[in-house]
Order: structure tokens, then sequence, then C-alpha cells
């Protein structure tokens, strides 16, 4: 009722945000972000480069974390997920020379389909066995696009055209911003909704949401279902932003990245892998370019501070943030209090 | 009389043994190595076995950790991998000097010199990775400690592979044999030394391992902590230093195994993740935290992938598998052998 | 020192996370002695032994054992020293035979003649466990399955017997088997601390015996008095 009254009390601006599900700090960095690429120093090629890896890992880490973070089930073939819509809509393009456009779209549904099974066969097992399962899925698809050298081209990698036939990042910078944008403001109104309360609930304690009347199965599903559909759909920018494609993207390493940076950026939360992405992707490129005479000193990095992260602050940045904040409305409230006194007599 | 009833009391036994799904599993995995064998020749059955063997070995400390600490390691491949990678170390500047030095009985213990070794470094890894990240993490973490270690293993993966890296490099460091003796021939079947001796080590060591598992002190406080912790506190186990040991002993069950298999997977930073897959494919098809199961299991698996290469070809030996499995898994989720008793070594 | 009792607690506080279930708990025990702590459900009992056996740690207060200090101590520790705990849900290990589960219990012990010697007190308070000896424990009934507990925990040959709601559960015939042992053991003088809902029978064969209620010791005295006490008549004899 509070809720209803409070949202008819807002002004134009507050229930735009609302609708994105952004705070103003969130929307000045937004903002922010979408002309840093038009300021120099930041609009060499090589750095639009990396910001859009970085936002296309966090448009991976919002669609990764729906399901590690509320129902509690780490996907752990997330990638072939990706690999999937990024092959279906590659593969479309090159052999009946369907628009990339198009195929992006297309790479929504078997994505969404295995994703969707994943949801109906890991039903009867818990968390962990659910995430060993998906990832012996994800590991036949792996070695299905490996071996289905007619179709994938195999190791040697699949050429497929681009989306835009420019040379220029900038304009895959705003489509996958845009794509970002779409994939957070669904997922994050769907976890703000009832069903999000219900994934919580599951992810929390399986029986306790079942006796609450909460039918797991069905939330699991839908939640399966969604993430996976929003992979095959990012995959689809993947492959038509690089115009090449391995059967790597499948691989559990690449899975693996994209789970650090949820976990460094907080579980449950959704913004917190997305908000670090970048800076993330950026750090390790520059990692990688300043002791490029060391290949992978980078992941060893990764593997460290995702070691430090789990074991003395599992809550990641969203964690760190939340304190923040309560710091700054507890220092707010004991000013006005204090105010309040002095005023009066 | 009695006999007469002690005996259809066995047979009954045995029937309904075979009737389960291990039984089942079992006698049609026998039944399909007979029948590749006689259509392809006998190498199928001795292939599977000698295989088998060295996954049992790297399986059964997956299991073991899984039932003990109740961690679901992503890390274990890496065990083999410092395995194989302290075994090359080992065995090459040795086997070199003895190329310009001959002494047959040098010669005829330097790899068994190798293989300690790397169980030595593979108990080192083993306790630090306990002692450094598993230890504080259990103090930190109550609820989602299966979630939680799960991802910590798989950045210790990441940690270990890239360090692997970071100092050797990304080269392949294999020896051709171990031991420079003539291939034996069983049944017709020819089969390099190395695969015999390393083979007969192999069960070796399972079986020193279930003896130590099944009438040691010390084995028996391992199962105690993996079917009742509280209980097992109760009657005076030191529960850290258990999962200590724990740890211990399945990284070196797996550096063992990578250093037996190094004329066959030579040492590179990333050779362990196919054993890791392979051992969680066993895993999972055996019963989590079953070890006696992972043991049978590494032989089913193993068959399963020696009848792809031979059918299917070479390179599908991830997917099939992983296929098989999630199809058992559909009918049957616990596993072949089931894990109702989250206890290890009983059924 | 002599007079010193065996097991000395002290304002003792302590629970689970930020839920606080005892508060201010003082209890004493002394050698050879047979005491016994009643009380309702949800009263804080088991959480009392545990917090002497070493499975919960305790928030405040102190817990002496033959003068040492062991309220801070894990729980491995505390039975090395001589305390045996047997729990309400017994722990045992489900998957080992009788004979294992027994060898479990005398972990602590390294002379081999003591073990047997031990092992041979134990089939002879419960001859069931010595005919049953190679069967698992997982398969045993509920009645075995307490006798095996006590079995287990006396393996150690403990000096001080922590006994949680021997009787739960239990036939009347296998609770007076079970309430048998214990009275062989006061007389080979092993001292117990029992927790009993069974408050009547508690109250006739122990010595002294204290009563807590909601975290707190509300009431302790001789056996004798206590069951002739207006409140403990009314609350748990239902007199």
């Amino acid at each position: 009722m509070a809720e209803v009254i409070e949202r008819a009390r807002m002004n134009g601006f507050k229930k735009a945000l609302d609708v994105l599900c952004l705070t103003p700090l969130g929307l000045l960095c937004l903002v922010l972000l979408a002309v840093l690429p038009l300021v120099p120093p930041f609009n060499q090629e090589y750095l639009i480069r990396w910001m859009v890896v970085g936002l296309f890992m966090a448009a991976q880490a919002v669609a990764f974390d729906f399901t590690g973070g509320y129902i509690n089930i780490v996907n752990f073939g997330f990638a072939a997920f990706v690999g999937l819509g990024a092959y279906t809509s590659a593969i479309l393009s090159v052999k009946l020379g369907l628009s990339p456009w198009i195929g992006m779209f297309i790479g929504i549904f078997p994505a969404a389909l295995v994703g969707f099974l994943t949801g109906v066969l890991t039903l009867r097992l818990r968390g962990i066995f659910a995430a060993v399962m998906a990832w012996f899925i994800g590991l036949a698809f792996w070695g299905l696009a490996t071996k289905l050298v007619f179709l994938t081209e195999g190791p040697l990698g699949l050429n497929c055209p681009t989306l835009l036939q420019t040379s220029s990042n900038l304009p895959y910078f705003y489509i996958i911003l845009v794509m970002f944008m779409i994939s957070y403001v669904v997922l994050k109104r769907i976890v703000r909704s009832n069903m999000g309360l219900a994934f919580t609930a599951i992810g929390q304690n399986m029986e306790a949401a079942r006796t609450s009347g909460i039918n797991p199965t069905r939330y699991r599903i839908i939640n399966f279902t969604l993430s996976c559909a929003f992979a095959g759909w990012l995959g689809g920018f993947y492959a038509h932003y690089y115009g090449i494609l391995m059967p790597d993207v499948m691989h559990t390493s690449k899975t693996i990245e994209v789970l650090v940076v949820v976990y460094i950026g907080g579980r449950a939360s959704l913004w917190g892998g997305a908000a670090i992405a970048i800076p993330f992707v950026f750090a390790m490129e520059m990692v990688r370019s300043v002791f490029s005479n060391y290949p992978g000193l980078n992941l060893i990095f990764y593997g460290l501070f995702l070691i430090v992260i789990m074991i003395y602050y599992p809550g990641g940045v969203a964690q760190f943030y939340a304190f923040l904040t309560e710091r700054f409305k507890a220092s707010r409230l004991v000013r006005l209090a204090v105010g309040n006194r002095l005023d009066s007599p | 009389m009695t006999m007469e009833k002690s005996q259809s009391l066995q047979l009954d036994q045995v029937i309904k043994g075979l009737k389960s799904p291990a039984g089942i599993t079992i006698a049609l995995s026998i039944v399909a190595a007979v029948a590749a064998s006689i259509d392809n020749g006998f190498y199928v059955i001795v292939n599977t076995i000698v295989t088998g063997g060295m996954w049992a070995l790297v399986a059964m400390g997956l299991a073991l950790v899984f039932g003990v600490m109740n961690i679901v390691s992503f890390v274990h491949g890496e065990f083999f991998m410092i395995g194989s990678l302290t075994a090359y170390f080992t065995f090459t500047p040795f086997s070199d000097y003895l190329m310009d030095n001959p002494h047959p009985v040098a010669e005829a213990l330097l790899p068994i010199l190798a293989m300690l070794a790397s169980v030595i470094a593979g108990i080192v890894v083993g306790i630090l990775c306990e002692l450094i990240v598993f230890r504080p993490l259990r103090k930190r973490t109550r609820e989602q400690w299966v979630m939680n270690s799960f991802v910590i293993t798989l950045g210790l993966s990441t940690f270990i592979i890239n360090s692997s890296q970071f100092v050797f490099g990304t080269d392949f460091r294999g020896i051709v044999s171990y031991w420079d003796y003539p291939t034996l021939s069983i049944f017709g079947v020819y089969i390099s030394f190395d695969r015999f001796l390393v083979f007969i080590l192999a069960m070796l060591v399972l079986g020193l391992f279930w003896l130590f598992m099944k009438s040691s002190k010390f084995g028996r406080a391992i199962r105690a902590v993996s079917q009742d912790e509280t209980g097992a506190r109760m009657v005076g186990i030191n529960i850290n230093g258990i999962q200590t040991l724990t740890m211990a002993l399945s990284s070196a069950l797996a550096a063992l195994a990578g250093a037996c298999l190094l004329f066959m997977y030579p040492a590179y930073p990333t050779v362990g993740l196919g054993p890791l897959y392979n051992s969680w494919f066993i895993v999972i098809l055996a019963g989590m935290g079953n070890v006696v199961g992972a043991a049978v299991g590494a032989f089913v698996v193993a068959l399963l992938q020696v009848l792809t290469t031979i059918y299917i070809g070479e390179g599908w030996d991830y997917t099939i598998p992983a296929a098989c499995i999630i199809l058992v898994l559909i009918i049957r989720p616990s596993g072949i052998f089931g894990s109702g008793v989250r206890g290890i070594l009983d059924q | 020192m002599e007079n010193r009792p065996l097991l000395e607690v002290e304002n003792l506080d302590s629970g689970y996370g930020f839920l606080q279930v005892l508060w201010d708990v003082s209890l004493t025990v002394d050698r050879g002695e047979y005491v016994c702590l009643v009380g309702p459900n949800g009263a804080g009992k088991s959480t009392f032994l545990k917090s002497v056996a070493g499975l919960v740690s305790p928030m405040g207060g102190r817990v002496e054992f033959k003068g040492n200090v062991i309220s801070r101590l894990p729980g491995n520790k505390i039975c090395r020293l001589g305390i045996s705990y047997i729990s309400e849900e017994l722990n045992l290990f489900m998957g080992m035979s009788v004979q294992e589960n027994l060898a479990m219990g005398a972990f602590t012990v390294d002379d081999k003649s003591k073990i047997l010697e031990t092992q041979d007190f134990v089939f002879e308070l419960f001859p069931v466990l010595k005919e049953r000896r190679k069967q698992f424990a997982g398969t045993m009934s509920g009645g075995e399955r307490k006798m095996l507990a006590l079995g287990r925990g006396l393996m150690s040959s403990p000096v001080l017997l922590l006994v949680d709601e021997p009787s739960l559960g239990l036939a009347p015939q296998m609770t007076a088997t079970v309430f048998r042992a214990l009275d062989v053991l006061k007389e080979k003088g092993v001292t117990i601390l029992l927790v009993e809902q069974n408050v009547t029978r508690t109250l006739q064969v122990t010595d002294r015996g204290y009563v807590l209620e909601k975290g707190k010791i509300i009431l302790k005295g001789d056996s004798k008095d206590l069951s002739q006490d207006k409140h403990v008549r009314k609350a748990y004899l239902g007199i």
C-alpha cells in the first residue's frame, strides 16, 4: 500500500528511473559511459574495443547472475549457451545468407530451448548437482561444435558476416550498450516482481519455498530458460562483432570469466557484476599489455581475486556499496537528529 | 539343509545385485566390452582396463574430497598436472645422465623415484590448498559452503594453471617411455611395458588405499568424518587434521596418476582438464562421494571412451560419455551406485 | 584439590549465532555422582550438554573439568580429557558395523589390550551388541542404536558421561535396560550427568538434580527433595 502511494507521489523523472530500475547514480554512470567513447583519450579504437568487450561481459554477467545469484544454481555451462546462440546465428547467415540482425534474434530460440531442457533435466537435482549437470551439457555442446566440422568449421573457426560494414568499433559500442540495457531492465524488473521473490525463496531454501506454496519446478525452469535466452541473444552479437567463431567460445574457461566478474561484483544484485565488468576488463587488458612478456599473468590475478573475494568478502562490490550507503544514510540521520534537537528548546 | 539354504540365499543376493542399476550397468559394460573385443580384437579390454585403472586413481580422490570435506572440486585436475610436471623434472635430468652412464638398476628404479617425487609434491600442494584456502573459507562460510567452496576451487584452478604457464611456459614436456623394455604380448595384444607396469602400480595403490581406509585408524577416521562429522568430533577425532589428511591423500592420488601417465599425456598447463572431466563423469555416474563406486565407475567410463574412439571417432570422447551420463542421470539422479548414505567406501 | 568438584560450570551463557539459549547457568558434579538435569522441551538442556562437550562454543562463563578450564577447547580435545557425550541424535557412523563403531569410540585410546577390555565390558553390558558385531549401524533398531551409542561413548573409558535423553522414543523394556546400564556404570564409579524427560524415573535413580527452565536453573537439590517439591510435582510429575 505504502509502495503504491510512494509510486503515485513520484514525479516524471523518478518514474522513468523506476521503470529503468536505476538509481540516480546509476543513470549518471550510464550517461558518462555513453559519452565516454567520444571524449579523448577514450576515443581511440582499442579503448573502445575494450569497452565493447567490457559491456559484452557486463551483459553476460547480468544474465548469469539471474540464475546464479537468485535461484543459487551456478549455470556452469553458461558459455555453451552463449555459443549456441552465436553458432546458430553465424551458421544461418553463412549457409542461408540470413541477415545477422535477424539471426541474432533467431539465436535466442535454440539457447532458450536447451536452457529449458536443462531446467527440466536438473529439476530433481540439488543445486550443486544441477550446476555439474549444466556443465556436462556445456561440455557436450563444446564437443559438438568442435566435431561437427561441416557446420561449424571446427577449431579452424567459422567466418561469418559482421553486423555492419565498418571497421569502427563505435557503432558496436552503442549496439551492445542498448543490448546490455535491455537485458538489465528486463531481468531486473522480473527480479523485482513477485517472481523474483519466488526465485530468492527457492535459492535460499527449496523445501521451505515448496511448503509455502511456491512451485520450485516451474520457477527453476522459467529462470533457466530466460537466462539462457539472453545468453543466446548476446552470443549472436559476439559472432557478428568478431566475425569469426571458434568452439572455444563455449569453453568452461569462458564461463569462469563471467563467474569471476559476477562474484567480485556481488551476487544477487544484477548490477554488481555489470558495474565492475568494464573496469575489470580494462584492468585485465592493462595488465596484459604492460606485462606482455608474461602471458597469463592477468589470469593469475583472476584466480587470486576470486579466492580472496570468496574468503574475505563474499558479498562483493554490491555488498560494499550497500555498506557505504548505509553509512551515508546513518550519518545523515544523525545530523538530522542532532539538528532537530538544536532547533527545539 | 542349511548349506542349501545359504547357497540359495547367496544366489538370491546375486540376482538382486544384478537387477540393481549398478549390476545392470556393470553387466552391460562387460557384455559391451566382450562384444567389442570379438569385433575389434582383445585390445579393447586391455585398453579399458589400463586407462580405467588410472582414472580410478583420480576419481577416487575426487570422491573422497566430496565425501569428507563436502567440496565439489574443480581443482583436482591441477594436482594431476603438478604430478606430471614433477615427474618430468625428476625423471628427465637423471634419465639424460643415465643415457651417458648406463646402469640397469638405476634405470629400473628411476621411474619409481619420479612417481614418489610427484606423490610428495601432490601431498605438499594439497596441504597448502587446505591450509591457505579451504580452512579460512570454512571459518567464514557456513550456509553456502558447497557453492562457495566450488567457486573457490575454480579460482584455485585458474591460479594454478596460469602460474604453471607463467613459470614453465606452454611447452609440452613429455617422455617417450619410463622403462625402455620390450613390449609385452598378452593374449595376442601388444602392450608397452610402461602401460603394463603402470597398471600394476595403480592396482597396487588402489589396494593399499582400500586397506588403509578399511582397517587403519586414520582411514577409519576419514570414513567416520564423512559419515557423521559431529559423531567424529564426539569420539575425539580432530576434524581439521582429518580434512588436511584427506586433501593430501586425494591430491597425492591425482599427482600419482599424472606421473604414471606422463608417457601418454605430456605435462603442460591445462593437461589436468581432461582427467578432471573424466573423473567428474565417473563420480557423477557412480554417485557423489562413493569411493568404491568411483573405482568401478572408472572402468565403465574408460570403456565408454574406448568404444567411442573405435566406433565414432577421435575427439568425441567427451561428448558421447557426457551424453550417456546425462541419460543415466535422468533415470537415476543419485548415480548408479547411489549416494543415499553420505559415506564413502560403504554402500 | 580433592574437594573440588569434577565438573564445575560457572555462569555459562551459550547459544547458536545470535540466538542465546542459556543464561547464567551454574552447575557442579562431584566425582562419582549421578546427577540429572531436567526441564521442559526447549529449555536448553541439550545445548548445555553440547556446550560442556565442546560442540557448541559458549558465549560466556566458565567450564572447569578436573581443575582445567575447558570452555574454549574444541570437542575432540574435551573428549580426550575424559568426557564422553552421548547425544540425542546418537551421531552413529551409519555406514560402519557395530564393531567398527566401537573401535571409533576408542579412537583416543592407544593401548590395544585396554580397548579389548573395555569392549568386553560393553559386550557384557549389552549382549545384543556382541551378537550383532558385524551388522551395520544404519540397519539397527532404535533401541539397539541407543545401546551402541552408549557403548561407543564408553569405549574411551570416560571419567564423566554426559547422556542426553536416553529413553527418548524407546519401548519401556528398552528404557529399563538403558537405565539399568547406567546404574551399573555408576556402581563402577563413572560420574554421570543425565538429561531426561522421564522425570519420575530419573529422580528415583539419581543423587542430585537441577531443573532448567527457559535457559535458567530455577531449582536444585537432592533428587529426593526435588521429587517432593511443589513446582516439580505439578509441572513434571503431574501430581
